[in-house]
């Protein structure tokens, strides 16, 4: 099978503090990889590396190679707001942009200079169909984004990666802020689109990891301890750390 | 355990305690019944002189109302006022600077809060918040001496005579400048309000810092900055010292032509304050009425396009 990430000797620095160290990984193609670990070892910052939503930090320094599609994503050439075309994210919390329901899915493809309205609509309703909020939404796309529930407007924000249609879609904890309710739909979602999309998805549940993906990467102080099928992390952990880290006797 | 809390409370303490709270009360009560009855202090005595002239046997002889709403022409030696075209004036001067530094502030906003490496952004922070201390006096110094002389040099270039330079453009340059620290520091306060994630998203979706910036941070800031573009506007409408040193207060109007003199309410209320009596003093204050209402109204009308245009959510 092909792999969307090819990952060589990446380390990254905050300043002095090294918060990833030396992680060799693949990530397979329309997958859903998870990412998990106790807090603060380094899946946020891990998953940033790969749209290299990093720059944005000051102090911030990475060594290494990403690889996607052949092309290394830190090399100079390597226009990054082209790349964060090819790799969506939804973040922690839904953040809807501040209009309406069409214009928080038409954002992106505006931004590359989309301006035809037939274009834009068949856009918008495709990825709401996509993102399963076209039936809730359809009557009201031209109201504001800021009146929906969270987990509506964590799908919207997913409807609007969805719309720059990307190779990835990156997600970190993306239901960390969600009802129970709203989670599973958002699972059930996950499962779809990975038959067209690649996911990786940090969470700090074991039952979503185990419930949505396919393989697993278990982090831990900035190193990846072990990386496997889902199946083979759950079952039979080959590190002891990972044992106790999914068994609940850990972090 | 005598000093435990639950051995502190008593019913002695608790007593005092709503005692106190109920004090306080009245003390809020009171500084909003002071402040209050000054503004209406205030406006009731301006009413009451202001309307006077109007009024029958009125001493100076009872002026005609509507001449004077409506009136084109102000001469205190004919004792004619009518103050009508000075009301167009005023409001033209105040939103042409508006429209003048609206879009300067706002950039210089964005540039402050958002592009400017953080030292150049803090040495520009101060020099707004230093505009914006300077008193106007000094302003009126300023374009007494330098934008009249500018005025009078863009006007020979398109060969027409100024009075000196003393101008309608003048003004609104003037009001431009003296508003512009105004609508800036309102506007740097509502774009660095914005939310930092509604950034990341924008730029996660492939778009580039410019668009970004104008439009997630400008488009959610926008209600922040029209509050600071009323009150803005507010002070281009109230400013009278310095307006009055270059606005060359024209007898008849209104003044639509950029390098003619012209007169605003407010340099009609101040020019010649000190040394007249009788009527021409009484008139001012139903000219103070009449800008108090300008303003009014001008602010119930951009606080409606306000909530229309105003943010979703
Ligand atoms: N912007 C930042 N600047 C400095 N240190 C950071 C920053 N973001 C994260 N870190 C540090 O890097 C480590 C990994 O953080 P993070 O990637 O957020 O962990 P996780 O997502 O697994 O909880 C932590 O020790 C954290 O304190
Ligand atoms: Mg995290």
């Amino acid at each position: 099978m092909e792999n969307c990430f090819e990952i060589e000797n990446l380390n990254l620095y905050y300043g002095e503090k090294q918060a990833l160290k030396n992680l060799n990984l693949s990530i397979r193609k329309n997958c859903v990889t998870a990412l998990i670990g106790p807090s603060g070892c380094g899946k946020s910052t891990f998953l940033r590396c790969l749209n290299r939503m990093n720059d944005l930090i000051e102090g911030c320094r990475i060594e290494g190679k990403i690889m996607i599609q052949g092309v290394d994503i830190y090399d100079p050439k390597t226009n990054v707001v082209d790349l964060r075309t090819k790799v969506g994210m939804v973040f922690q919390r839904p953040n809807p942009f501040p209009m309406s329901i069409f214009e928080n899915v038409a954002y992106g493809p505006r931004c590359q200079g989309i301006k035809d309205r037939r274009i834009l609509k068949e856009i918008v309703e495709n990825s709401l169909k996509q993102a399963a909020l076209y039936e809730e939404v359809h009557d009201r796309l031209h109201e504001s984004a800021m009146g929906l529930s969270g987990g509506q407007q964590q799908r919207l924000c997913i409807a609007r990666a969805i719309a720059m249609e990307p190779e990835v879609i990156l997600m970190d904890e993306p239901t960390s802020a969600l009802d129970p309710i709203a989670t599973s739909k958002i699972e059930e979602l996950i499962e779809e689109l990975k038959k067209s999309y690649s996911i990786i998805i940090v969470t700090h549940s074991m039952q979503q990891a185990s419930r949505v993906s396919d393989d697993t990467a278990f982090f831990l102080l900035g190193e990846i301890v072990e990386m496997d099928t889902t199946r083979m992390i759950f079952n039979q952990p080959k590190d002891k750390r990972t044992e106790d880290y999914i068994t609940g006797r850990f972090g | 355990m005598e000093t435990s809390l639950r051995h502190q409370r008593n019913a002695e303490k608790l007593k005092r305690k709503m005692r106190i709270d109920k004090a306080f009360k009245y003390l809020f009560f009171l500084a909003a019944l002071l402040s209050g009855s000054c503004i209406l202090l205030i406006v009731l005595f301006i009413l009451i002189k202001g309307i006077q002239p109007f009024l029958p046997g009125y001493r100076y002889g009872q002026m005609d109302l509507l001449q004077f709403l409506f009136g084109t022409m102000w001469r205190q030696d004919q004792a004619v006022y009518g103050v009508g075209y000075i009301v167009i004036n005023t409001l033209i001067s105040a939103f042409g600077a508006l429209l003048l530094s609206f879009p300067i502030s706002v950039l210089t906003a964005l540039f402050i809060a958002k592009i400017a490496p953080r030292k150049l952004s803090a040495m520009l922070s101060t020099v707004v918040e230093l505009l914006a201390s300077i008193p106007s006096v000094v302003y009126g110094v300023f374009a007494a001496g330098m934008i009249v002389k500018l005025v009078k040099w863009l006007a020979s270039l398109w060969g027409i005579s100024t009075a000196g330079g003393s101008s309608l453009l003048a003004v609104i340059l003037l009001l431009a400048i003296m508003i512009f620290p105004t609508i800036t520091s309102m506007a740097v306060t509502a774009i660095q309000a914005v939310d930092h994630e509604l950034e990341l998203g924008s730029l996660a979706l492939g778009a580039t810092k410019t668009q970004t910036n104008f439009k997630v941070v400008l488009k959610s800031a926008k209600s922040g900055i029209f509050a600071g573009a009323i009150l803005g506007l507010g002070r281009a409408f109230g400013e009278a010292t310095a307006v009055s040193m270059v606005a060359g207060n024209k007898l008849f109007g209104p003044t639509f032509d950029l390098f003619d003199i012209t007169r605003t309410l407010t340099s009609t209320m101040l020019a010649g304050l000190k040394e007249t009596t009788g009527l021409d003093y009484d008139i001012r204050f139903s000219v103070g009425i009449v800008l108090m209402a300008v303003i009014l109204v001008s602010n119930l009308i951009l606080n409606a396009v306000k909530e229309k245009v105003g943010n979703h959510g």
